[in-house]
């Protein structure tokens, strides 16, 4: 990808909607340099919806999404794609080493079965996240930090440039966040683009370097301190943070009767 | 509605403003000054099937099913008679003659055990004057259909008319229906169904009785020339093998054994043990030919055939047999005499000579 | 000329086993299927839809009824392919249902099993009615009617099996990561559809030559249950796949042989419930996933097996 040219990813005027439901409206977005990009905002933002806008998973009314320029299907081999875990039932009969397997099916084509090479790979990504005691593991019975650790394995082996995270952090304890974290900025220490969905915005603050703020629309994007502005988040948060004064003021009020 | 219909003499009379009787409308047929002598016909033809029935326990109870006469259709001047089987229509036709119009319900080719009616076909079931069935559960399906309609229109099953002594019994008990290619027996019905005709139609009570008798008389030549005929089988080779069991009587009249891949119904299945016993019985016997029928499919037989060849005995199709059905006028099977004498030929042709015949 | 009186002599030793050529064909024909129908019937279930196979199977009626009446021939594969032809208009349908209605999966499929299995009935009984000759016979295919299977027939449905085992194996990688995770296969640039509906075609296809072997009412039985009976037994996808194509086999091997030592008992419900026997007893003692293994397991463990 022409990096000096045109932004590693660019949202132009992008609009999803589920019927007549919009879910995202008109997002405007351009991310030029490889860094670690989080993408925060409440629930029902349509965060999720982003990254699938960008992977062609949802079908986009408006506007389009560019990598380098390119549209996904020139550059599939490029992008790596981390989905929600509760996208999958885990209780299928493959094991860690199997999953991870299906990062280098792209690669591969049709036809072909993972051989050496893509085994090596497979237990080098697996070696990076930390599993690699756990290779031969029915997947069923990992715990939610390691199933999140397995698709982050999975998306390694892919050796893209560019990484979508759907809130890789969900559910998972803070040890394991911290590790997957440490896999995260090793990737853009290494030069790569890595974008993530993410909820927690005490460590959104601490993990970024750049942000955007969705809630339908793109309220702010830059340098993570810039962008999480008291003001931007009131924008962003106003409906959640009502109901959190109005959570706060009951729980006060039932203290002072007590 | 219907139920008035056939027996109500006195409507009819009320169409034609005469108060009773056979009258009105007919063309070339009744006089009207015989209403009297109508009811007269009517008393002794009944006199004669009652008589009929005292010579011996048929297999009906010696009932003409529906007990009452039906009313001639206003179209056409003949009575109208409805058939179910192509056997029964030339039974009917060689005993009437051009006196009647026989309509037939199954054309050549059809399955009786598994024929559906439609509500068309009761409709003419109920147009016609006389019902005529082969009877003893042939016609499975119909069966219900005819014992619901048999008290608005007259219905003379064949076969039930036969001594019952003479019937044989397929498996599970209930009695085989396949009579019409044993020629002796079948010689017994001409002379019922002239007297079921005579009933409607007294006019020509003379003229059924003597055509019948003329057809008795040719059906037991027939059957005589068959025996002769099939005798010339070695004892050995005397096996007939066909698609489903419908020439019990054949073989009982002739002396040939006979088996059947399917049952007496065509409706039942044949397993895979079934056919692995037809196997063994043809290969042991070493049985030259097996036989399909113009009314069942050929599958099962092709199978009893490779499965005979896998054991290094050759047995080919000896030909295609008339059973269920006769066929189209044109074809060598258009008359009972005719189906039989064709059967008989393709037997002997395939059995005694030991190749199919062409 | 050798090689035929050892054929036969060989036979002639088997039939001594009670194993005649006829025998011998149906077990060869409907152990193929047995084995074909369970490797795809585990696609279908890893992918959820396990009822897809009941659709198609339900919607072929209506292709035997209308080849036989377009055609006048009641050959197998002549019927066979009028079925294929109307159990993917089935999936078709079922497909176009889901995505262009708000219906439900379960509604769609119980819509297009019930509407397709209709027609097809009144076509049958309309042909019976009639007395078509022949027509009798094709009443079989809601039951199977595996005694009339020729040689011919027999290799015919093996070839077919054996193809679609082939083919299976040829995108196996892919079947299998569209059935785990959808989404990632369509964000990684696998044509999830084409995926989708090539399975579905698959299971037509097996679902079609499985009619001789139990008929249209059981057929599908042969897709689910050797699946269902595998997945208890291990969790790895390979060894899964192996012991459905096994059990899927054995379940045919043993209706078939049942049913050749007696009159009048029919193979297709037989193989059902030897599939069904074999699943019951795999629900029951598998290792690990069955449930003795599961009570034993929770009265002597306390804590659960995650790390």
């Amino acid at each position: 990808m022409n990096a000096g040219q045109q932004p590693l990813v660019e949202f132009h005027d992008v609009t999803v909607a589920y019927g007549r439901r919009p879910v995202l409206w008109n997002i405007d977005l351009a991310i030029a340099e490889p860094c670690l990009f989080g993408v925060i905002g409440p629930n029902g933002a349509g965060k999720s919806t982003l990254l699938k806008a960008a992977l062609g998973l949802v079908p986009v009314v408006g506007g389009f999404v560019r990598f380098g320029g390119l549209p996904l299907r020139q550059v599939r081999g490029r992008v790596g794609y981390v989905p929600q875990r509760e996208s999958v039932d885990w209780d299928f009969p493959v094991n860690v080493m199997d999953v991870v397997l299906m990062g280098t099916y792209g690669r591969l084509g049709w036809l072909r079965w993972p051989g050496r090479r893509e085994r090596a790979v497979a237990a080098e990504c697996l070696e990076r996240v930390g599993l690699a005691d756990l290779a031969h593991r029915q997947i069923g019975r990992l715990s939610g930090g390691q199933q999140q650790r397995v698709f982050l394995a999975r998306a390694l082996a892919q050796e893209a440039d560019i990484y979508l995270l759907d809130e890789p952090m969900a559910g998972v304890d803070v040890r394991s966040q911290e590790q997957i974290f440490g896999v995260l900025a090793a990737l853009r220490d290494a030069g790569r683009l890595v974008i993530v969905v993410h909820h927690d915005l005490r460590t959104a603050a601490e993990w970024f370097d750049q942000v955007a703020l969705i809630d339908r629309r793109l309220v702010a994007a830059g340098p993570t301190a810039a962008v999480l502005t008291t003001d931007n988040l009131q924008k962003t948060y106003a409906g959640e943070i009502e109901l959190l004064e109005q959570l706060g003021q009951a729980v006060a009020d039932r203290g002072r009767t007590e | 509605m219907f139920f008035e219909k056939p027996k109500n003499w006195a409507r009819s009379g009320a169409r034609s403003g005469h108060s009773n009787g056979f009258s009105g409308g007919f063309p070339g047929g009744w006089p009207a000054a015989t209403s009297r002598s109508g009811v007269l016909w009517l008393t002794v033809a009944a006199a004669v099937l009652a008589a009929a029935g005292c010579g011996g326990p048929t297999a009906d109870g010696g009932k003409l099913e529906g007990g009452k006469l039906a009313r001639k259709a206003a179209v056409g001047g003949r009575p109208r008679i409805l058939v179910t089987t192509t056997v029964v229509a030339d039974l009917v036709r060689q005993v009437a003659g051009d006196r009647v119009e026989v309509d037939c319900l199954m054309p050549p080719g059809i399955d009786p055990h598994s024929y559906k009616a439609t509500p068309r076909d009761a409709e003419r079931l109920l147009e016609a004057d006389l019902v005529v069935a082969s009877g003893l559960h042939l016609e499975g399906r119909l069966a219900a259909l005819l014992a619901r309609l048999a008290d608005r229109v007259a219905v003379l099953s064949v076969a039930d008319r036969l001594p019952a002594n003479r019937i044989l019994e397929a498996a599970g008990g209930i009695p085989d229906p396949h009579v019409w290619f044993d020629a002796g027996l079948w010689s017994l019905l001409p002379a019922e169904v002239a007297r079921a005709l005579a009933a409607i139609d007294p006019a020509g009570a003379e003229t059924y009785a003597a055509r019948a008798e003329t057809y008795a008389a040719r059906l037991r030549e027939a059957d005589a020339e068959a025996r002769e005929r099939l005798a010339t089988i070695p004892p050995d080779r005397r096996v007939l093998v066909t698609a489903h069991d419908a020439f019990r009587y054949f073989g009982r009249a002739y002396g040939i054994e006979v088996v059947g891949v399917q049952g007496t119904s065509t409706a039942s299945e044949a397993g895979l043990g079934d056919i692995n016993r037809l196997v063994e019985l043809v290969v042991s016997r070493r049985i030259p030919a097996v036989f399909v029928e113009t009314s069942v499919a050929d599958r099962n037989v092709a199978a009893l055939i490779e499965g005979a060849r896998a054991q290094g005995h050759q047995v080919s199709i000896g030909g295609r047999l008339y059973s269920d059905s006769l066929g189209p006028p044109e074809s060598d099977g258009g008359t009972l005499e005719a189906a039989l004498a064709a059967n008989v030929e393709t037997i002997v042709t395939a059995l005694a000579a030991g190749e199919a015949a062409p | 000329m050798t090689l035929a009186t050892f054929g036969q002599s060989a036979l002639i030793a088997m039939a001594g086993l009670g194993l005649t050529h006829n025998t011998l064909v149906v077990l060869g024909g409907v152990a193929a299927v047995g084995c074909g129908a369970g490797v795809v019937g585990s696609l279908t279930l890893l992918r959820k839809r396990p009822l897809v196979g009941d659709a198609a199977a339900h919607a072929t009626l209506v292709g035997v009824a209308g080849a036989f009446l377009a055609t006048g021939r009641r050959d197998l594969p002549t019927l066979l392919a009028g079925a294929a032809v109307s159990a993917v208009a089935g999936l078709l349908v079922l497909v176009l249902l889901r995505r262009f209605t708000r219906t439900r999966e379960d509604a769609a499929t119980a819509i297009v099993i019930g509407v397709s299995f209709g027609l097809g009935l009144a076509l049958l009984g309309g042909i019976t009615a009639r007395g078509m000759p022949g027509g009798g016979g094709l009443e079989r295919f809601l039951l199977g009617q595996t005694a009339a299977l020729t040689a011919r027939d027999a290799a015919l449905l093996a070839a077919i099996s054996l193809l679609a085992i082939v083919v299976v194996m040829a995108v196996l990688k892919e079947l299998l990561l569209v059935a785990f995770d959808p989404a990632f296969a369509a964000a990684t640039g696998w044509p999830v559809g084409l995926l989708d509906a090539g399975l579905m075609v698959l299971i037509a296809v097996m679902v079609v030559i499985g009619l001789p072997a139990a008929g249209a009412v059981l057929v599908t039985a042969l897709v689910v249950i050797p699946p269902v009976a595998a997945r208890q037994w291990t969790e790895r996808v390979g060894v899964m796949l192996v012991l459905a194509g096994l059990f899927g086999l054995v379940a045919a091997v043993g209706g078939v042989a049942v049913s050749s030592l007696r009159s009048g008992l029919a193979t297709g419900p037989l193989v059902v419930l030897v599939a069904a026997a074999i699943c019951l007893a795999s629900v029951v003692i598998a290792p690990r996933r069955g449930l003795l293994a599961r009570r034993l397991r929770s009265r002597f463990d306390v804590g659960g097996d995650r790390s």
